[in-house]
């Protein structure tokens, strides 16, 4: 099939999946459109950018409670939360990504999970503002999109629209850039750019992309926890990168898809859910070290990092 | 003698590790249009001066001016706009980019480009880069990952890098290390080739006498972080001082052979 009609029926099957869907699965597809954008966000760093963010669920959580803090405390209408988000975790990414992107490596990981730590210990103790370990609870959209099947079309257009953003931002010169700094960030320097300032601008645009992902999954879900922001959701969005592929563009979407179906089908099954995913995402990666969209090898030049276009 | 105006201008430069003493305080002026080549044994603060006048690393003392401007201190990517351009002693490329997209990428650079978010980059600079490749003999593995190029390849994928922003001084750290000697004499000779077609000022580290008196216009000796001799080839050849520390038999049989 060429891409083009691959594109076409993925695109029919997003747009009719509502129509045959009950209401339970339309919820988890629009966990897998949100958990999407934050997977490609974060590999806008990793797989592009080459830097290691063990802190990214900072950004996601951020948005999560600026959308409830601004539809339910001060009661603003759902757009402004909806945009609101993003820009939170930009202004919270600007000051974590200022500091961090001073390392590289461990020390910047490191770095971007200490940031995180601190903020979840700012969302369970500061009560007031974030309902401590209660979270914030009945964050739902008004109106028309209280319906959850034209929710599910609300995000999957700001998703879509989000993720060619992105993926113009990648086939950019600022994209080969990031390209050029992941292997050899000195050579680069010595063709006249400001390595620092490029990564701290990677790490932004990424903190607002995760921002929007999660104030839309915090509308999906009707409410926001602490747990959003521990260290260890930060491990998902790495783990969905990871089986996709960090080195194609849409690999992160398509291990978004699978880590959340296969949470949803293997918690259904049994208790041990996480014992079953580790099963499987260890022979993933043992049999598809390059990820699912790494099994035709080189081949699929257009849709990897490595090849001409993004 | 009368020099051109010095392109660069070193002045008691002095870099210090712990308590060694890697630079003593050179000072050196490079005047426009010299093939001005830096030698000494090895441990004589050759690289250091390099990485010191490159801004890789940060002088103790002392001041480096670029035509008449004062860059000491300066971050590389700020002296590379300004027109300095290096290369490094094991070529550095982008290993997982096209040859072609190594020097796209450059372009980019120094153009200033890469903040452009949303443009596409596939074509920009296509033309100036194919034009940069044939320049240096690359023209036929354009579309080849940088990374599998020979060494000798990525060297003068290197310098098609380095030239991408027309600089107009061009810093070369052992442009012929890792090359057999035939491969020498022929990378130096492309140096100085196209140095002279751009009209570009060139200074390189050398271990190869052979390649150091076939093209150096000037001379710079150091030793021990100084600056033991400074002059046209004939001279620093000549120079007793120079022979013993440094040059030994060979320079003699050089300077015999020449």
């Amino acid at each position: 099939m060429s891409r083009v009609a691959v594109a076409a029926v993925v695109a029919a099957g997003l747009l009719g999946a509502p129509a045959v869907l009950s209401d339970f699965w339309v919820f988890i597809a629009i966990e897998v459109l949100a958990f999407a954008l934050y997977a490609v966000s974060f590999n806008l760093l990793l797989g592009f950018g080459g830097m290691l963010s063990f802190g990214h669920a900072a950004y996601f959580g951020v948005g999560g409670y600026a959308v409830a803090l601004l539809l339910n405390r001060m009661a603003l209408p759902l757009g402004v939360a909806v945009v609101g988000a993003p820009i939170a975790a930009a202004a919270v990414a600007v000051v974590i990504g200022y500091l961090s992107v001073r390392r590289t490596g461990i020390y910047f990981a490191m770095l971007t999970f200490a940031f995180q730590m601190l903020l979840y210990t700012v969302a369970i103790k500061w009560t007031g503002l974030t309902g401590g370990f209660d979270g914030i609870t009945g964050v739902r959209p008004h109106g028309v999109l209280s319906d959850p099947r034209l929710y599910y079309f609300f995000t999957l257009a700001v998703v879509a629209a989000a993720l060619l953003a992105l993926y113009r931002l990648v086939g950019s010169p600022f994209g080969y850039a990031l390209r050029a700094l992941r292997t050899n960030p000195r050579r680069l320097q010595y063709v006249g750019v400001d390595v620092r300032t490029h990564r701290w601008a990677a790490f932004v645009i990424a903190g607002a992309a995760a921002g929007l992902a999660g104030g839309l999954f915090a509308l999906a879900s009707g409410n926001v926890f602490p747990s959003w922001l521990d260290w260890t959701a930060s491990a998902t969005p790495i783990v969905m990168a990871v089986l996709g592929g960090i080195h194609a563009f849409l690999g992160p979407v398509i291990g978004a898809a699978i880590y959340v179906v296969l949470e949803v089908v293997i918690s259904g099954q049994t208790e041990y859910w996480p014992l079953v995913m580790g099963c499987v995402i260890v022979v993933l990666v043992l049999v598809l070290p390059e990820g699912l969209t790494g099994w035709r090898a080189l081949g699929w030049r257009g849709v990897r990092a490595r090849g001409v276009v993004p | 003698m009368s020099r051109a105006a010095p392109i660069l201008s070193v002045d008691d430069l002095q870099k210090h590790f712990g308590g060694v003493r890697a630079l003593a305080g050179v000072t050196l002026d490079v005047a426009a249009g010299e093939f001005h080549a830096i030698i000494g044994p090895n441990g004589a603060g050759k690289s250091t001066f390099f990485n010191t006048l490159t801004g890789l690393l940060r002088p103790d003392a002392g001041r480096v001016a670029f035509e008449g401007h004062d860059v000491t201190g300066q971050a590389p990517h700020a002296l590379t706009r300004r027109g300095m351009a290096r290369t490094f002693q094991i070529a550095s490329v982008f290993p997982d980019l096209g040859a072609r997209e190594n020097v796209q990428v450059a372009l980019l650079g120094y153009q200033g480009a890469t903040w452009r978010p949303w443009a596409s980059a596939r074509r920009m600079g296509e033309t100036r880069a194919r034009e940069l490749l044939a320049l240096v003999g690359l023209d036929g593995l354009s579309e080849r990952a940088a990374g599998t190029l020979s060494h000798g390849d990525q060297k003068r994928l290197e310098l098609a890098i380095a030239l991408a922003g027309r600089p107009r001084l061009l810093l070369l750290d052992e442009p012929t290390a890792g090359m057999t000697a035939q491969e020498r004499l022929e990378s130096i000779r492309l140096v100085h080739r196209i140095a002279g077609e751009l009209g570009l000022t060139v200074v390189f580290t050398e271990h190869d006498m052979a390649v150091v008196f076939s093209v150096a216009t000037r001379i710079s000796v150091l030793h021990q972080g100084a600056l033991l001799a400074e002059g046209p080839p004939a001279a620093v050849r000549a120079d007793p001082a120079v022979q013993r520390v440094y040059l030994g038999d060979a320079a003699a049989t050089v300077g015999q052979a020449v």
